[in-house]
């Protein structure tokens, strides 16, 4: 059984048309017992970067805590909010740091990026457990799923989707993907991103 | 291997923890407390790895004290679980990491709410209304989804408590005989006989 | 003598012996492949199946090298395990109940799996371990009991039909079959659940739940059970037990498959999504699962 297996959990990321949407599912495991149907493995950053942590459920904490203080120390050295396309880059170096000892997260983003005439771009990406950095144009996923999230998103995902199609195709994505998981599942959360609001929705996913 | 159980109800924690102290096949006592308390308002069930379980629990009692002293007032649980959580997630990248599994039951008399975390030895924190650790999860945690009621009164919760044991002591192969039950509340903690 | 032909000649004692062969053993010179495999049931009124194996000093470490996905999890051969299924004997019978999730590794292979398999009209047999040996050999049990009744004029007691599996997979002990069954029937005794694996156990009792969500099942089921359930409250113990396994298993799930056995014989009760019992239940009234049954109750106790 791998390490990255022992808590379970997924993180799809997906890019539309002036939005951005990522969704993960809320299982904590031991292994096959399920302990808990509420951990959120998404974190907002700013307010418009996401980040979805999934991987050992310690780490998810850890990880999302030292990246936190970061981001903050960051923010109050500049006094600017740090864009997604940079923290992506801070995400990186964190995970380097521990190259031989690493959290077992594999981070998805998804994010805004403020264009320099003030208009936002769609960006996400994702890393590996060690910080080497996956750009991607339509869509990113991680965690236990992740094999079936990228049949069923291969199959679903289409460019400039507006943000409710967007909603509709990240949700079945997931919701599909995570009942073929014996890991993933046990309830979901989706946020889509746009440039004057964040949606959040809880899906109602198989319990078993 | 040790058996722990905690549950809320309306007002108050419920922790229990059996009471052996077992060597290889031996039983070395037979009336170990596994519950500490932390603070007026805090209680922490362990397990896990012999000598690290006490040993920890003693670091976290007094590091929890001491912030009481200095501060004259407690951590509320929330920010206690989140300090004990990090010292494990720490410990487990250190040269020997505490192998223990805690239930933290705390009540916040700030918010009036009964606190229950599910924690592991690798530092892995959750909030649950109902909590196991060790093999009486297998068997309590689907009677828990059944039965556990959030609205309980304390005796109804202790009949569901007894649920749990009656099940371990039925289906378990080694299952433990005596269990120690503690409670918080909003007038604090207290062991209650079941 | 013409040898060529007395081979064709239709008189004559070539020719008759020829006739009292073909009569006595019409299927020996063909192959045991024209019945779909190797290992299939036609060879059943010459003895027992045997099979083909690998030509290696010990065919099953060979096998278990290539399919022990604890151990190694990129081995080739992948058998789907992880199961839910119960049980339980009451005054108005015997009600089996089963998931219907079929794993391999952490990919759901299928969760419409017959984990209930149905031996004859009166006894039923349930799956968990190697699919493939449980569906296997209470298939070729249901062919012995048939065999029984023929040549005895009376229906095989559950003992004796749980015994002969036992016995059966008994002498394959060591080669690697995996199961964990309930042969549940009704028979002159009455209701009867025998449990029987293939380390060649075989326990008779009241109540027994097997599989990876099995310890999960025990804990709603022990605590709801008793002798006098009537036949409503046992169906739905039944069916809430599996419910809770499915829950809180990751290897069991998707649909609940109910079986009530009777004095007639086995009856069919229904498929339940397990999903479907988390949010509504059986009435689509009142769902199983917790969030569900305890929404909109705080623990909070604020000062009124």
């Amino acid at each position: 059984m791998s390490i990255m297996q022992y808590n379970g959990g997924s993180t799809i990321a997906m890019v539309g048309k002036d939005c951005v949407a990522i969704a993960c599912d809320l299982r904590l495991g031991n292994q096959a017992l399920g302990i808990s149907s509420n951990f959120e493995k998404i974190f907002a950053m700013t307010e418009r970067t996401y980040i979805g942590l999934p991987g050992l459920a310690t780490d998810v904490t850890t990880l999302h805590e030292q990246l936190r203080y970061r981001l903050n120390m960051y923010t109050i050295k500049e006094e600017r909010t740090m864009e997604p396309e940079t923290f992506i880059h801070l995400v990186s170096s964190t995970l380097y740091e521990k190259r031989w000892g690493p959290y077992f997260i594999e981070p998805v983003l998804a994010g805004l990026q403020r264009m320099p005439g003030g208009s936002f771009r769609p960006f996400i990406a994702s890393t590996d457990l060690i910080g080497c950095i996956n750009f991607a144009k339509d869509f990113v996923v991680a965690g236990t799923a992740s094999e079936k999230l990228f049949g069923v998103a291969e199959g679903l995902w289409e460019p400039d989707l507006a943000p409710e199609d967007l909603f509709e195709t990240i949700s079945q994505t997931l919701l599909n993907a995570v009942d073929r998981d014996a890991y993933s599942g046990w309830g979901a959360v989706v946020y889509v991103i746009t440039e004057d609001k964040v949606i959040k929705r809880t899906l109602k996913g198989r319990m078993d | 291997m040790d058996i722990s159980f905690a549950l809320t109800g309306k007002g108050y924690v419920i922790v229990a923890a059996d009471t052996t102290a077992a060597r290889s096949i031996v039983k070395m006592k037979s009336d170990e407390d596994k519950i500490k308390v932390l603070s007026p308002h805090l209680l922490m069930a362990f397990s896990g790895e012999p000598g690290d379980t006490v040993n920890f629990a003693e670091y976290v009692e007094r590091n929890l004290r001491l912030y009481h002293i200095r501060h004259t007032y407690a951590l509320r649980p929330a920010s206690a679980a989140s300090w004990i959580r990090r010292s494990l997630a720490e410990s487990l990248r250190s040269r020997s990491p505490y192998a223990v599994n805690l239930l933290l039951g705390g009540y916040d008399t700030a918010t009036h709410t009964p606190e229950l975390y599910w924690v592991d030895y690798m530092g892995t924190l959750t909030s649950v209304p109902f909590g196991a650790h060790g093999y009486g999860s297998y068997f309590a945690l689907s009677l828990l989804d059944r039965y556990h009621d959030p609205e309980a009164n304390l005796e109804e919760g202790l009949a569901t408590l007894r649920r749990c044991i009656d099940e371990v002591s039925k289906r378990l192969v080694v299952s433990p005989g005596k269990y120690k039950v503690k409670v918080v509340d909003k007038d604090g903690v207290r062991e209650i006989e079941l | 003598m013409n040898s060529f032909a007395d081979r064709f000649a239709t008189t004559g004692t070539a020719a008759e012996l020829r006739r009292i062969k073909e009569y006595v053993a019409d299927d020996e010179d063909v192959s045991d492949s024209m019945w779909g495999s190797e290992a299939g049931f036609g060879t059943m009124a010459h003895g027992a199946p045997d099979f083909m194996v690998p030509s290696v000093p010990d065919p099953a470490a060979f096998l278990r090298l290539h399919t022990d996905d604890h151990a190694d999890p990129s081995c080739r051969i992948k058998i789907k395990h992880g199961t839910t299924t119960l049980a339980f004997r009451y005054k108005g019978g015997v009600i089996v109940a089963v998931d219907s999730r079929a794993t391999a590794g952490s990919y759901v292979a299928s969760g419409t799996v017959k984990k209930v398999i149905e031996i004859n009209p009166y006894l039923l047999g349930t799956m968990a371990g190697g699919a493939a040996d449980c569906q296997y050999w209470e298939t070729y049990l249901g062919m012995q009991c048939r065999l029984h009744e023929l040549r005895n004029h009376e229906r095989i007691s559950v003992a004796a039909a749980s015994k002969y599996l036992s016995n059966l997979v008994y002498s394959y002990k060591g080669m690697g079959l995996s199961m964990g069954t309930m042969i549940c029937g009704w028979d002159k005794t009455g209701p009867a659940i025998f449990y029987v694996d293939s380390d060649g156990t075989r326990l008779k009792g009241d109540l027994f739940s097997v599989g990876s969500g099995s310890t999960f099942a025990y804990g709603v089921l022990d605590q709801g059970y008793h002798w006098d359930l009537t036949d409503e409250e046992a169906q739905e113990l039944g069916r809430r037990s599996i419910y809770a396994a499915g829950h809180r298993d990751a290897f069991s799930g998707n649909t609940i498959n109910l079986y009530h056995v009777k004095e007639q014989g086995w009856q069919f009760i229904g498929n339940y999504d397990v999903s479907e019992m988390h949010y509504n239940g059986p009435t689509g009234t009142q769902g199983y699962g917790y969030s569900v049954r305890v929404e909109g109750r705080s623990s909070a106790n604020p000062p009124v």
